[in-house]
């Protein structure tokens, strides 16, 4: 154990004095996750939409639409709404940008409906805002439809007035429940997808600096030195683990503290992010005793690095698409970091994101387990 | 001269690692971005249906009513996961018994799983708009109330009444063409790529200052403007070969257009000048080659965040969306745009070539300007 600590301790004090270390573990992802967190703050916030509201008739039918369908929807926050004069303002309002649609209710609506003649609301809708005329339509549709029950339930039992027939409740209704949100912001997912990414480099400078020791001949002299080879291995991976732990915390903290971000339980994010960094390195590790020579291993880890962070979805959201591309992503580490992340969140959020924590120690062990009993081929001279 | 570019473009091959960094990788981002954002933006709901005609009808009904996924979902377990990771917007589920219930004249209630956010509260006005509209039938049959429900429903669905329409038009100009997210995705790559490997192949400056390749060059019988034109340009083909790497890539690949091609090319190449600039400067002041690589990832990739090449511009808000022309990746966005969705061509793009050739001219200016300070240091 005395050797480990001494090995691991000679590599750190070697790497605190080269200046890559510090860019890539700090400077770099963090600078990035800066960028990230002012580019992309409010980015997926969302908004009510607004309609603009022409009532040209005023009569009790469009009253009714006013008073009773779309005001509840502007109390309960879905939509908001704002009054127009007539339908060229109202037209004037969606064109400017001020609103997604708009409803023009023309003269005589109400007298229309009770007499029994055609009546017609006309939607306004932004042709760039689908979504909004498509929410605008939808509440006009199920006001429509509202009106042509009461018409049809008269006719079908050939008497009744409109109020007793609207006093039959409606045989389907739909409730809320209200569920938890279990997702990071967009920034927040830069900025955690980035520390992840860069974890993967940072890591390299653990394990696979064995075979910088053997470029640079002093592997032969560690060899010669009274010590099992299991044990230098395991200190190259303990300096890669410390590296990343103290990266990764690093990285987390400074974008809790300084970027807004909100990570949930401490426990739980540093459980992740032991686990985690013990996964990494057992796949960087493992990367590396495939390579022969130090420069292929960097090579092959840059690879293996990128590759991974981009299906994980370090640089895009990956996760929230579903489909093939998201199930393919859980082959990374990074995509259970991530969502360990996202499962911290909410307000029955756990202490510890279990399922996650537990898949990144499976990518370590299995990884670890496979590098180490490759680590032989690693020390021929 | 031209042995310094091609010397330049040999360097690039030989190492394996940068194939694979400058042709392989972006092209393997496209098709993540292409997937992930070829998504219709569309709100999902996810749907778990009971058994029986009516809930199908109701389902069916939910289909047809337009900007809306519909995703099956197993039950409210699902669902709920669905909604929280936020795959799902929100969820409607359908109990078993749907059906039976309505035929009872059994008030239903349906479980609606959401969260408490802007775009879940519309989705849910849409979602009871559906179902009022689907249950006007059962309701006229509970109000009429004599006989079967089948008998009733059927009945009733024959009685024609004039309502309400509701008629809808659109206003604002119209986007002529369509515009795929494989297409948005290989813009954005693109710009980001070109300018990424641009800026960290500046460290290839330094290497060629370390092995001491420039004084060589000095020796020989080639003058000092000579080497400079003939690095600049050597950054500026590796930029460019990659671009073209990507866009026939893409486009032979995934089918991306990228519009008029003489456009395109334009904008490629005056995008290249820029980041061959970039390159030229930040090769002559940093002074190692990790620091060339480290402040080339975070300006290439900060910038292209910056500029709309990772997240589109369209989604940004307010102060942001100016912000992002300080950066040249906004301006060829906005050029590829123009190619794209209004069918530009060249002549149409001209005021962003322009913009692209005053970075350009800025950079390779002050570029060459420091580069020779540093040459002949």
């Amino acid at each position: 154990m005395r050797t480990i600590l001494l090995i691991a301790g000679k590599d750190l004090r070697q790497r605190l004095r080269d200046r890559s270390l510090l860019l890539l573990a700090f400077v770099v992802p963090f600078g990035l996750a800066a960028v990230f967190s002012v580019v992309f703050r409010d980015v997926d916030a969302q908004q009510p939409v607004t309609f603009a509201v022409a009532d040209l008739d005023r009569g009790p039918i469009a009253t009714t639409f006013t008073g009773r369908v779309l005001r509840p929807l502007e109390q309960a926050g879905v939509v908001r709404l704002r009054g127009a004069d007539d339908e060229t303002m109202a037209r004037a309002i969606v064109d400017g940008g001020q609103a997604q649609a708009a409803y023009v209710i023309p003269t005589g609506f109400s007298q229309a409906v009770q007499t029994r003649h055609k009546a017609t609301i006309r939607v306004i809708g932004d042709v760039d805002d689908r979504i909004g005329a498509f929410v605008a339509r939808s509440i006009a549709d199920s006001f429509a439809s509202d009106v042509r029950y009461v018409q049809v339930a008269l006719a079908a039992k050939g008497g009744g007035t409109p109020e007793q027939a609207a006093a039959v409740p409606p045989p389907v209704t739909v409730t809320d429940l209200t569920a938890d949100r279990r997702q990071l912001t967009l920034a927040e997912g830069f900025q955690a997808g980035i520390a992840v990414f860069f974890l993967f480099f940072a890591v390299q400078f653990g394990f696979s600096s064995i075979l910088d020791e053997r470029r640079d001949g002093t592997l032969a002299r560690l060899l010669a030195a009274p010590v099992p080879r299991l044990t230098i291995a395991l200190a190259k991976l303990l300096t890669g683990v410390v590296v990343g732990v103290v990266s990764m915390t690093v990285l987390l903290a400074a974008s809790s503290l300084l970027l807004g971000a909100d990570w949930g339980s401490p426990v739980g994010l540093g459980l992740l992010i032991v686990a985690g960094v013990l996964a990494a390195n057992g796949v960087m590790a493992l990367v590396v005793t495939v390579a022969r020579t130090a420069e292929q291993a960097g090579n092959a880890e840059t690879v293996a690095a990128m590759l991974l962070g981009v299906l994980g979805g370090v640089l895009v959201p990956i996760q929230q698409t579903g489909g093939a591309l998201a199930t393919l992503s859980l082959v990374t580490p990074h995509r259970w970091f991530m969502r360990g992340l996202a499962d911290l969140h909410g307000v029955n959020a756990p202490v510890v994101p279990l399922v996650p924590v537990l898949a990144l120690l499976g990518f370590a062990v299995v990884t670890l387990g496979l590098a180490l009993s490759r680590t032989e081929r690693m020390f021929r001279l | 001269m031209t042995a310094i570019v091609w010397v330049n473009l040999v360097r690039l091959v030989r190492d394996r690692t940068n194939i694979f960094s400058v042709v392989v990788f972006p092209i393997v981002l496209i098709l993540v971005f292409g997937l992930s954002f070829g998504g219709t933006g569309r709100p999902r709901l996810g749907v778990a249906a009971g058994d029986g005609p009516l809930a199908a009808e109701l389902v069916a009904a939910l289909a047809r009513s337009g900007e809306l996924e519909l995703v099956r979902v197993g039950g409210e377990a699902e669902a709920r996961d669905g909604v929280e990771r936020g795959t799902l917007t929100a969820a409607l589920i359908i109990p078993g018994g749907y059906d039976r219930a309505l035929a009872a004249f059994t008030p239903v209630e349906l479980p609606y799983v959401a969260r408490n956010e802007p775009s879940a509260l519309q989705l849910g006005a849409t979602v009871r708009s559906v179902v009022s509209q689907a249950t006007v039938a059962p309701r006229a049959a509970a109000y009429v109330r004599e006989g079967s429900f089948p008998d009733l429903v059927a009945r009733i669905g024959r009685i024609s009444a004039p309502g309400v329409t509701v008629e809808s038009v659109t206003t604002g100009p119209v986007r002529p063409v369509q515009v795929s997210g494989f297409d948005v995705a290989a813009t954005s790559q693109l710009l980001l790529f070109v300018f990424l490997t641009s800026l960290t192949g500046a460290s290839a400056l330094i290497e060629t200052r370390r092995l001491g390749v420039s004084r060589r060059m000095y020796a020989a019988p080639v003058g000092s403007r000579a080497i400079l034109l003939g690095e600049a340009a050597g950054r500026v083909g590796v930029a460019l070969a990659q671009g073209l790497v990507i866009m026939l890539g893409s486009g032979l690949l995934f089918g991306v257009r990228w519009g008029d091609p003489v456009g395109a090319v334009a904008l490629l190449l005056a995008f290249s000048l820029v980041g061959g600039g970039a390159a030229m400067l930040l090769g002559a002041v940093a002074r190692t080659s990790q620091q060339a690589v480290s402040v080339g990832v975070l300006a290439g990739m900060g910038l292209a965040a910056i500029g709309g090449a990772m997240v589109p511009l369209d989604q940004f808000t307010g102060p942001m969306r100016q912000i992002a022309h300080l950066t040249p990746h906004a301006w060829a966005l906005d050029g590829f745009a123009e190619l794209l969705r209004r069918d530009g061509t060249v002549a149409d793009v001209l005021p962003q070539l322009g913009v692209l050739a005053l970075f350009a001219a800025a950079l390779l200016a002050l570029g060459s300007w420091r580069l020779r300070a540093a040459l002949t240091r």
